[in-house]
């Protein structure tokens, strides 16, 4: 079977994911108490008001009617507006979802690119000075608190050395002198394809502790796996007769280590990636880094249904494109996994 | 003329939770040039183990606590690892039991006899795949260029043995180490393998240490036999003199306890008692305890070898009794 026809089984049988976590969260969110009606109000709405903008959002009709409602307006790709601020959804995250994704894109880059060399040469030699101090490292990267973390960087490299700039995503002057022209929403993107290097150089100084502080999870369990898996690896008889055949360390380690090392940890951070969509709201709070995870929080405390659903949705599809992209991954690395 | 390997005196112990093994305790024995020698013996007697030690691959509790290995006037155990890295593959190469698990699966064929040609001929070499496509050839592989993509799991067992040694020519190496390379393989893919490996150290005069405990193979196969008993060399000598006239009452019961052809099972004559461990301090003979000719001095002392005739050596003290002669 080729990648093709798996990719597309492998999407058809997503849909049916897709449909239950929508009816799922959608039926929730109406049976759960509360009066959505009046927070779209405003503050202390009269009833007669209540009962006209319950008519307004279909909020009066049975709830099967409401549910085709909603799932018209979304095959429409409407994903509705905020109770709260009364904007458009389809708006808001056009501008919050880019910058969570570059932020989190960016964690899950550094965290393989430097967590997956670390864990191959700690799986390399047990017990030595820097296996221990690697374990420290990993150890410490999954257990302090991102919210403690952040704090910290900001004031070694913001308040002390003053290198790095303590939030946002572009400073007000590159932002004003050299405007980023929108398209993706990826300001690294969007400036990079106009040439815009100021504001890229800008964007990226930004981009820089954030994404490192929210790497220190994926970071951990990136080392933590694949150190675990090399020990397993290079116990292996081909490994054995890698040595006898005179081949290097570096392309035992790896090159044919490695690559049948490799798949845990490429699992485990996917999955974190997923996670941290919503997840990395601390961070984001603290960088005020005008995310997803920011907007579902506040959508929370507002009980404001129509996001936390459209949120929610988000991730799935995010949860579905990543697992997808880990299994086709999984098949591209071992002959031996069969597509289908 | 002079050998190509020579082991002297060569120890191994492995340091264990329960103490110190005795995998080797003092061997000796030397590879002709052009021979094939079976290294052969019970279960656990370190014939493995002696493969590993020549390769500098032993597991890391080992430790190597005397001797040397002589090979082309170097001694292999002083060699620092870089200089060892450039033997491997290189000059002396090991071919292993289990095709199937020591072939790396997520690599085609090709790409693994590439890498050990880049290893050791150089990388930016154009020829690799022309040479690696002429090796798979000679190793008797249908549709050799069609084989430098095929994947390990795709082959046989028998085709899979067929390209690690394909893989362990790669370097042309002048010695091979080959540790029971048909013991994982169907009787008649083994003798397909046998006559390969006997056809490719004629071609390409290579020397080759057979590690087997079957004494048949070896009587087909080498002409030098070393016969090892718990860690130590029991007899050593040229096949046909060794499987005519075997002199240690432990090599007669290898002998012995093979079956032959018309015999019936219970026919078959098994040497009684068990093996040392490795853990035991041997005193004297290690052979003793399951001797039917013991005698006093064996338990005494470990017994010399006696030359029996100029290539025929065995470590008994019978032959030391003016009786026996
Ligand atoms: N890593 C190790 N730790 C402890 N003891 C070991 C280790 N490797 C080998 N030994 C011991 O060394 C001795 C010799 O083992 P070796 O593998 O050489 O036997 P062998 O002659 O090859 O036997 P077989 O025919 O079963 O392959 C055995 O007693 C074995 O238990
Ligand atoms: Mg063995």
């Amino acid at each position: 079977m080729t990648a093709i026809t798996f990719l597309l089984r492998r999407l058809s049988l997503s849909v049916f994911v897709f449909i239950g976590v929508l009816i799922l969260t959608f039926f929730v969110s109406r049976v759960i108490p509360g009066n959505p009606a009046a927070l779209y109000a405003g503050a202390r709405p009269r009833p007669e008001q209540v009962e006209a903008i319950k008519v307004k959002l279909g909020l009066d009709k049975p709830l099967h009617e409401q549910f085709l409602v909603y799932v018209s307006d979304l095959l429409d790709g409407d994903l509705g507006e905020s109770y709260h601020s009364r904007r458009s959804i389809n708006t808001d995250l056009s501008i919050f979802l880019p910058a969570t994704l570059e932020l989190v894109i960016a964690a899950v880059f550094i965290a393989l690119l430097v967590g997956i060399p670390i864990g191959v040469l700690a799986g390399a030699y047990p017990k030595s000075a820097f296996d221990y101090a690697t374990r420290l490292v990993a150890i410490a990267g999954v257990s302090v608190p991102s919210f403690w973390l952040a704090l910290i960087a900001q004031f070694i490299f913001f308040s002390s050395l003053g290198w790095l700039p303590l939030g946002g995503r572009i400073s007000r002057d590159a932002s004003l002198f050299y405007p980023i022209a929108a398209q993706t929403g990826f300001y690294l993107v969007d400036a990079a394809v106009s040439s815009n290097w100021d504001a890229f150089f800008d964007a990226l100084h930004h981009l820089i502790l954030p994404a490192l502080v929210l790497s220190a999870y994926p970071l951990g369990v990136a080392i933590r796996m694949t150190q675990a898996s090399m020990i397993e690896a290079l116990a292996e008889n081909y490994i054995t007769s890698a040595r006898a055949a005179g081949l290097s360390q570096r392309v035992i380690l790896f090159k044919l280590a490695l690559k049948n090392a490799i798949m845990p940890a490429l699992t485990v951070v996917g999955l974190s990636f997923a996670y941290s969509i919503t997840g990395a709201f601390l961070v984001e709070t603290i960088f005020s880094w005008p995310g997803v995870g920011k907007y579902v929080t506040e959508a929370v405390l507002n009980v404001d249904f129509p996001v936390i659903i459209a949120v929610t949705l988000v991730v799935t599809v995010v949860y579905i494109l990543v697992n997808l992209a880990v299994d086709l991954l999984q098949a591209l690395l071992d002959p031996r996994v069969r597509l289908g | 003329m002079t050998p190509i390997l020579t082991i002297e005196n060569l120890q191994v112990e492995f340091s264990t939770p329960f103490g110190a093994v005795h995998a080797i305790r003092g061997i000796d024995f030397s590879l002709a040039r052009g021979d094939i020698l079976g290294l052969v013996g019970e279960t656990g007697c370190g014939k493995s183990v002696t493969g590993r030690s020549i390769m500098r691959l032993l597991d890391e509790n080992a430790k190597v606590s005397a001797g040397r290995i002589l090979f082309d006037g170097m001694d292999l155990l002083q060699l620092t690892d870089t200089e060892m890295r450039r033997i491997r593959g290189n000059r002396i190469a090991m071919i292993f039991q289990d095709p199937a698990t020591s072939l790396n699966p997520l690599f085609t064929i090709g790409e693994q006899i590439k890498d050990v040609l880049r290893a050791h001929r150089g990388s930016g070499r154009g020829g690799a795949k022309a040479l690696a496509i002429e090796l798979l050839a000679d190793v008797g592989l249908p549709d050799p260029a069609q084989m430098m993509s095929v994947y390990p799991h795709q082959l046989s067992g028998g085709q899979q043995q067929r390209a690690m040694i394909a893989l362990s020519l790669a370097a042309e190496p002048d010695v091979i180490i080959a540790d029971e390379p048909t013991t994982a393989l169907d009787v008649t893919i083994q003798a397909q393998i046998l006559d390969l490996l006997r056809r490719l150290q004629r071609e390409r005069s290579i020397s080759v240490i057979f590690i087997t405990h079957d004494l048949g193979i070896v009587a087909e196969t080498c002409q030098q036999v070393v016969v090892l008993y718990a860690g130590r060399v029991a007899e050593k000598g040229a096949v046909e003199t060794i499987l005519a006239r075997p002199q240690h009452p432990y090599t007669r019961g290898l002998l012995a306890a093979l079956p032959r052809p018309g015999s019936r099972g219970n026919d078959l004559r098994v040497i009684r008692g068990n093996v040392p461990s490795g853990f035991e301090r041997i005193v004297g003979c290690a052979f003793a305890p399951r001797c039917d000719y013991v005698m006093d001095i064996c338990r005494a002392q470990n017994p010399a070898f006696s030359v029996i005739d100029s290539t025929h050596h065995s470590a008994c003290h019978l032959h030391e009794m003016p009786a026996n002669g």
